[in-house]
C-alpha cells in the first residue's frame, strides 16, 4: 500500500505542477509575434531563417506548421470560421483564395498596395498576382502575394536519353530522334521504350493518389493539353465540357500512362514518385518544381547528377491544334483579416519583399518578385530555374469558386475510378459532370444551358491552340 | 517462448506419441510465435526505419545492413543538423506541453472517473444506467464532426491554444472510459467494508477515502495507463485548438515534412521516441494492469 | 478519530458530490457542440461562410444524405471494417490472453512488449503501414515474394486495401483485448477450475464452459469500447488509402470529416453526425443491455 500511496502522491504532485506550468505557459512575453500557418518544408524554413535578420528585434516570426493536405486547409479554415486571430498570415493553396477571400476572411492586398510606400503591384508579374491572389478572376482584386510559385514540371534521366545506343534503338523503333518529349504522344512512345520491368526500370512516373489533389492536378494537365476544360465559367455548364470528347482524350491519355509506370503506382502521391525517382526506377516523371531542389541534390540520391529538367509536354488535340497546359501549384501569402497586428505585419512584408531578402529566399524557393525572377543570377542558379521562368505562361488552374473543395473531391473520386478501371474514362467524367452540376446548383448557381456541346471546349473558352507543335527550348 | 506455455496442453500432451497430437501440441506455440512476429515486426521496422536515410528506406529488397543515420533523432530533438529547420522550433515546448497535458488530463479524468464510478457502483440512484450510458456516449462521435464547435467555444472563453484547454480535452475524452472501468473495480470491493466502518462510527466519506480507495489503487493505476495512452496520442483536437503555444508532440510530428517530401526517417524517429514514456509507464503499472480488472466485474462472482 | 462524524455526509450528498464534477465537465464539454449539431442539421449553413447567414430547410439535409446511395455504401463498408477488424482482434486477443494468463518467467517483459502497438501514436501508425504496404518497396511485399507470391497491390485495390487496413487496425488494437482478456481470465478463482479437473473436464470444455462465460462481462466491455472506436476510425484510411480507389475505402467518419472540414457544409455535416450518432447509440444500447443481462447472470 505504501508504494501505491507514494505513487499516488507523485501523480498528485505532477498534476499540481502541471497545472502551475500550464498557467505559466499561457502568459507570453512582451515581444510581438507574427504567426504564420504553412506546411513544413524548405520554404517555411527559409522564411524563418531570413526573418531572423529582420531589423526590428521586437518582432518575431513564429511558424505554426501543419502537414501538407487537408489538415493544412482545415487549420486555416477553422481559424477563419471562428474569426479568430490564432495566426496573422498564412500561405494557402492558389485554389483556396476564392474560398477564403470570397467569405471575407482575407485582408485586401490592394489596400496594402495603396497604404504602403514600397509594396506595389508592379513588383510582381501580373500573371503571378492573378494565380496566387486574384478573386474573382480578372477583377483586379488581390488577396494574396505570390510567395511560393510552383508548377507541374518534368524530369528525365539524362544518362538514358543521351546514351547513343538507346538513341539508335529508339530511332529504329519509332522513326524519330529520342529527345525531351514535346507532346504526350511522344512521351507515350518514350515511356513505352524505357519500360523494362526486368531491369526494374519504368518509362513514366506520375501521381494517381486519391488524397487531396494528387490525381487531378496530373490528369488536368493532360485534359487541358488535349483541349478539354473543367467547366464553362460563363454559363457554369459542366456537362459538355468536363466530359467533352477532348477532355476524355486527355484523361484517357493520362490513365494510359500508368501502363508505363511501376505496378501499383496508381495510388502514388508526390513522395512515392520522388522515392521511385531516387531509386532510379523511372526514366521520366511529372513532378512539382517544388521538389526539384531535393531531386537535384547529390546528397539525397545517386541519380541527382543525371536528372534533367524540362517543362511538361503538350498534346496535339483532336482538332489538330497543339496545346501545352499544366497545373499551377504553390501558394500565395494571405493576411488574416481578424489579426490585430496588420500594421506590424505590413512593415515586415515591406522588408521581406525587398530584392535582397527575396534573392536569398529564391535560392531554395520560387519567389514571385519580378526583379529576382528576371535576373540572370537566379535563372542560372540551378538547372531548372530557367525552365520555371517559362513555365508560368503555360499554367492553368482549377475552378476559382468558393465551392472548389467539393468540386475537387468529386473529380478526385471519379478520376480515381477511371484510373483503377472501375469506370471507363467517359463514364467517370460523365458522372463527375453530373455531380459537379448538382453541387453548383445546390450552392445556388444558375446553370445556363447552351445549345451545343463543344467537341473541343478550349476553342470556346480561352483558346490557346497553336497550329504547330511548339518546341520549348532554353539556352 | 516460456516453457510453462505448454501446461495448458499438458493433458493432451500425455499421449504425445501420435504425430497428429504432437502437431496439435505445438500448434499454439507456432501461432503464438507468429503473433509475436506480427506484433513486434512493425515495431522493429519502425525503429530500424528511424535510422535509415532516404536512399536505404526505399530499396527493394529492404535492407537490414546499412549505415545508420541519426538525422531523424536530431530533427526530433532539434539538435545537430536538425537545429536550423523551422519544424525544430518549439519541440521542447511541445514535449513539455504533451507531458503536462496528458498527465494533468489523466489525473483529473481518473479522479472524476473514480468518484463517479464509486457513486454508480454503490448507490442504485434513479437514472444510474442513463448516467453511465451518457458518460460512454460522449466517446462515440468522431472528433472531426464537432471540432469547429469546440474551437469556437474555446476561443470564446479564451482557452484556444492554451494548455488548460487541451487538459480539458484530455480529461473529456477519457472520463467516460475511466468511469466505466472504475465502476468495475468498485463493484469488486465488498460493501461490508463501508458497513462495518459506519457501524464503528466513521463516516461513509471517511470509509471511501481511507478504506475503499486503498483497495482499488491498482485499478486506479490501470485506468491511468489507458487514459494516458489516449491523452498522450490525442491528435484531432490538438491539431485545431493549438496553434503555437500549446502544440503537442503528435501535432508537431505530423507536420514533419521537408523538401524531399514526407520525412519518413523523422516520423519513425519521433514515433519511437513517443512510445518510450508510455512503455516506461506500462512497465511500472504491469502488475496493477493485470490484477486490476480481476476485482472488477468478476469480483461479485467470487 | 471518532470526531470525524461531524463531517458526515448523507448518501444523497455523496451521490451528488461524486457525480456532479463528472457531469459538469461532460455537460460543459458536450452541451454547446451537441446542441449546435442538432440545431444546425436543419439548416443550410456553412460556418466558414457564416456571414452569408443560414437558411432553415427542415429535413432536407437528412433527406439528401439518406437518399444518396453512396452513403449507404459507406455504411456497408464501415460495417464490414468494424465487424472484420473487431472479430480478428477478439479471436487473436483471446487466444494470446489464454496463454499469457499463466505465470512464467519473463512474462512481465513479454506482456509489456506486446502492448507496444497500442502505444504508437496513431498518426505514425498510418505512415508506418502505408510505408510497409507499398507495392514496390514495402516490407510486406518482400515477405510475400519470399513465399513465392508476386508483388501485391495492397492499397490500390478496394478489397486488398480493406485487408491492409484491417491488418493495421488489428495490429494496433489486439493488445487492448489481450490486456483486458488476460485480466479477466486471471480473475477467475482457481477453485472453479479445480472442481472441473476433478470431474475430468477437457481443456476445451474448461475454456468454453468456464473461462469464457465468467470472463464475458469484461470481454463485452472491451467489445463495446472497440466497436465504438472502430466506428470512428478514419486516420488509418486517411493515411493508407486516402479513401480510394474512388471512394470505396471511405468510412462514414471519413466522409463526415470531409463534409465538415473540407467542404465546410456545416449543416449537412451536422445531419450526418446526428445519423451516425443515432446508429452508434442504437448499437451500443443493444450491447449494454446484453452486458447488463450477462453481469446479472454472472452475479446470480
Amino acid at each position: 500500500m505504501t508504494i501505491g500511496t507514494a505513487r499516488k502522491r507523485c501523480l498528485w504532485l505532477s498534476a499540481v505542477a502541471g497545472l502551475a506550468l500550464g498557467i505559466a505557459g499561457s502568459a507570453s512575453a512582451e515581444e510581438e509575434t507574427l504567426t504564420f500557418v504553412w506546411h513544413a518544408g524548405t520554404c517555411a524554413d527559409a522564411i524563418v531563417k531570413i526573418a531572423e535578420r529582420y531589423p526590428d528585434k521586437n518582432v518575431k516570426i513564429v511558424p505554426a506548421l501543419v502537414p501538407y493536405g487537408p489538415e493544412w486547409h482545415g487549420k486555416i479554415a477553422s481559424e477563419f470560421a471562428i474569426k479568430g486571430d490564432g495566426f496573422d498570415f498564412a500561405m494557402w493553396d492558389s485554389q483556396s483564395t476564392a474560398e477564403f477571400a470570397g467569405a471575407g476572411h482575407a485582408y485586401s492586398i490592394n489596400k496594402i498596395f495603396e497604404d504602403s510606400d514600397s509594396l506595389d503591384a508592379s513588383l510582381f508579374p501580373r500573371a503571378s498576382l492573378a494565380r496566387y491572389g486574384e478573386y474573382p478572376d480578372n477583377s483586379g482584386e488581390f488577396w494574396g502575394l505570390p510567395v511560393n510559385q510552383d508548377a507541374y514540371g518534368f524530369m528525365y534521366r539524362k544518362d538514358l536519353f543521351e546514351d547513343p545506343k538507346e538513341q539508335a534503338a529508339f530511332k529504329e523503333k519509332y522513326g524519330y530522334d529520342l529527345a525531351v518529349p514535346q507532346t504526350y504522344q511522344q512521351a507515350r512512345d518514350i515511356a513505352e521504350f524505357f519500360t523494362r520491368p526486368d531491369q526494374d526500370l519504368y518509362g513514366w512516373g506520375q501521381m494517381g493518389g486519391r488524397e487531396y489533389d494528387f490525381a487531378t492536378t496530373a490528369s488536368n494537365s493532360f485534359l487541358w493539353s488535349y483541349g478539354g476544360e473543367l467547366y464553362n465559367p460563363e454559363t457554369f455548364e459542366v456537362d459538355g465540357y468536363l466530359n467533352s470528347p477532348a477532355s476524355v482524350d486527355g484523361v484517357q491519355a493520362y490513365v494510359d500512362m500508368f501502363e508505363y509506370g511501376p505496378p501499383g503506382s496508381q495510388n502514388w502521391g508526390w513522395d512515392e514518385v520522388n522515392a521511385a525517382w531516387q531509386q532510379g526506377k523511372l526514366a521520366m516523371a511529372m513532378q512539382w518544381y517544388y521538389f526539384h531542389g531535393s531531386n537535384a541534390d547529390p546528397d539525397v540520391h545517386p541519380f541527382a547528377e543525371v536528372t534533367g529538367y524540362a517543362n511538361l509536354p503538350g498534346a496535339v488535340g483532336r482538332d489538330g491544334k497543339f496545346r501545352r497546359q499544366f497545373s499551377v501549384g504553390g501558394q500565395g501569402m494571405g493576411i488574416n483579416v481578424y489579426s490585430e497586428k496588420v500594421p506590424t505585419l505590413v512593415k515586415f512584408m515591406e522588408w521581406y519583399f525587398q530584392p535582397e531578402q527575396q534573392k536569398e529566399y529564391a535560392a531554395v524557393c520560387q519567389t514571385g518578385l519580378k526583379s529576382v525572377l528576371e535576373s540572370a543570377d537566379w535563372q542560372n542558379l540551378n538547372s531548372y530555374n530557367k525552365h520555371f521562368a517559362k513555365a508560368l505562361d503555360y499554367t492553368n488552374d482549377y475552378w476559382h469558386l468558393p465551392e472548389y473543395a467539393i468540386l475537387l473531391d468529386e473529380l478526385q473520386d471519379e478520376v480515381s475510378n477511371a484510373i483503377t478501371g472501375k469506370k471507363t474514362v467517359q463514364q467517370a467524367l460523365d458522372d463527375a459532370a453530373k455531380r459537379h452540376e448538382r453541387t453548383l446548383r445546390r450552392a445556388g448557381y444558375e446553370i445556363k444551358r447552351g445549345d451545343t456541346k463543344p467537341e473541343v471546349p478550349d476553342q470556346v473558352i480561352t483558346p490557346v491552340g497553336k497550329d504547330e507543335v511548339e518546341v520549348l527550348t532554353v539556352n | 517462448m516460456p516453457r510453462d506455455d505448454l501446461s495448458g496442453a499438458r493433458t493432451i500432451g500425455a499421449a504425445a506419441n501420435d504425430p497428429i497430437k504432437r502437431a496439435l501440441h505445438f500448434l499454439p506455440i507456432v501461432l503464438l510465435l507468429l503473433y509475436s512476429f506480427y506484433n513486434m515486426g512493425p515495431i522493429f521496422w519502425l525503429m530500424i526505419s528511424s535510422i535509415k536515410d532516404r536512399q536505404d528506406l526505399f530499396t527493394f529488397p529492404p535492407t537490414l545492413i546499412f549505415e545508420p543515420t541519426w538525422a531523424g533523432y536530431q530533427a526530433v530533438f532539434g539538435v545537430g543538423e536538425g537545429a536550423g529547420a523551422a519544424s525544430a522550433i518549439g519541440l521542447v515546448d511541445a514535449l513539455i506541453n504533451s507531458v503536462v497535458i496528458s498527465i494533468s488530463g489523466t489525473v483529473i479524468a481518473v479522479i472524476l472517473g473514480t468518484l463517479a464510478g464509486y457513486a454508480c457502483s454503490r448507490f442504485a440512484f434513479p437514472g444510474r444506467n442513463d448516467f453511465l450510458f451518457f458518460v460512454l456516449s460522449t466517446r462515440m462521435l468522431p472528433p472531426v464532426a464537432v471540432l469547429v464547435f469546440y474551437h469556437m467555444m474555446f476561443s470564446e472563453v479564451g482557452l484556444a491554444d492554451t494548455r488548460i484547454g487541451l487538459i480539458l480535452i484530455a480529461t473529456f475524452i477519457n472520463v467516460g472510459l475511466a468511469t466505466w472501468i472504475m465502476k468495475g473495480f468498485f463493484d469488486g470491493v465488498s460493501t461490508d467494508i463501508e458497513r462495518i466502518a459506519i457501524n464503528c462510527g466513521y463516516s461513509r466519506f471517511y470509509a471511501f477515502r481511507r478504506l475503499v480507495i486503498p483497495q482499488v489503487l491498482g485499478g486506479i493505476a490501470a485506468t491511468s495507463g489507458f487514459c494516458f495512452i489516449f491523452a498522450w496520442n490525442e491528435f484531432a483536437f490538438a491539431s485545431i485548438i493549438s496553434t503555437t503555444q500549446a502544440k503537442t508532440l503528435p501535432v508537431k510530428i505530423a507536420s514533419a515534412m521537408g523538401a524531399t517530401g514526407i520525412e519518413w526517417t523523422q516520423i519513425c524517429a519521433a514515433g519511437t521516441v513517443l512510445i518510450v514514456p508510455v512503455v516506461i509507464l506500462f512497465y511500472f503499472l504491469r502488475h496493477y494492469l493485470l490484477m486490476g480488472m480481476t476485482f472488477g466485474v468478476l469480483g461479485r462472482a467470487r | 478519530m471518532t470526531g470525524r462524524r461531524r463531517f458526515e455526509l448523507s448518501d444523497r450528498a455523496i451521490i451528488w458530490l461524486f457525480l456532479v464534477p463528472c457531469l459538469v465537465l461532460l455537460i460543459g464539454m458536450v452541451g454547446y457542440p451537441f446542441v449546435s449539431l442538432i440545431i444546425l442539421s436543419f439548416y443550410r449553413f456553412s460556418i466558414l461562410r457564416s456571414d452569408a447567414g443560414r437558411e432553415y430547410i427542415g429535413l432536407e439535409n437528412y433527406d439528401f444524405l439518406l437518399g444518396d446511395p453512396e452513403l449507404w455504401e459507406r455504411f456497408i463498408f464501415t460495417g464490414q471494417f468494424v465487424i472484420i477488424s473487431v472479430a480478428c482482434q477478439f479471436l487473436i486477443g483471446i487466444f494470446v490472453a489464454y496463454y499469457l494468463q499463466k505465470n512464467f518467467r519473463g512474462r512481465d517483459i513479454i506482456f509489456t512488449a506486446l502492448m507496444m502497438p497500442m502505444m504508437v501514436c496513431p498518426i505514425v501508425v498510418g505512415f508506418l503501414w502505408r510505408y510497409m504496404f507499398n507495392s514496390e518497396w514495402g516490407v510486406v511485399n518482400y515477405l510475400a515474394t519470399l513465399f513465392g507470391s508476386d508483388k501485391i497491390d495492397w492499397l490500390g485495390i478496394t478489397d486488398n486495401a480493406l485487408v491492409a487496413v484491417v491488418i493495421a487496425d488489428t495490429w494496433m488494437w489486439t493488445p487492448f483485448i489481450i490486456l483486458l482478456a488476460t485480466a479477466a481470465f486471471r480473475g477467475i478463482p482457481k477453485v472453479i477450475y479445480e472442481a472441473a479437473d476433478i470431474d475430468g473436464a477437457s481443456a476445451f470444455y474448461r475454456f468454453t464452459r468456464i473461462t469464457l462465460p465468467l470472463a464475458a462481462p469484461i470481454l463485452f466491455i472491451a467489445l463495446l469500447l472497440r466497436m465504438i472506436d472502430s466506428f470512428k476510425q478514419y486516420d488509418l484510411f486517411f493515411a493508407m488509402t486516402g479513401g480510394g480507389p474512388g471512394s470505396t475505402t471511405q468510412t462514414v467518419s471519413f466522409t463526415l470529416g470531409k463534409i465538415a472540414f473540407s467542404y465546410f457544409y456545416t449543416g449537412e455535416a451536422s445531419a450526418l453526425a446526428v445519423i451516425l450518432l443515432l446508429i452508434i447509440i442504437g448499437l451500443s444500447l443493444v450491447l449494454v443491455r446484453y452486458l447488463n443481462l450477462l453481469s446479472t447472470k454472472a452475479r446470480g
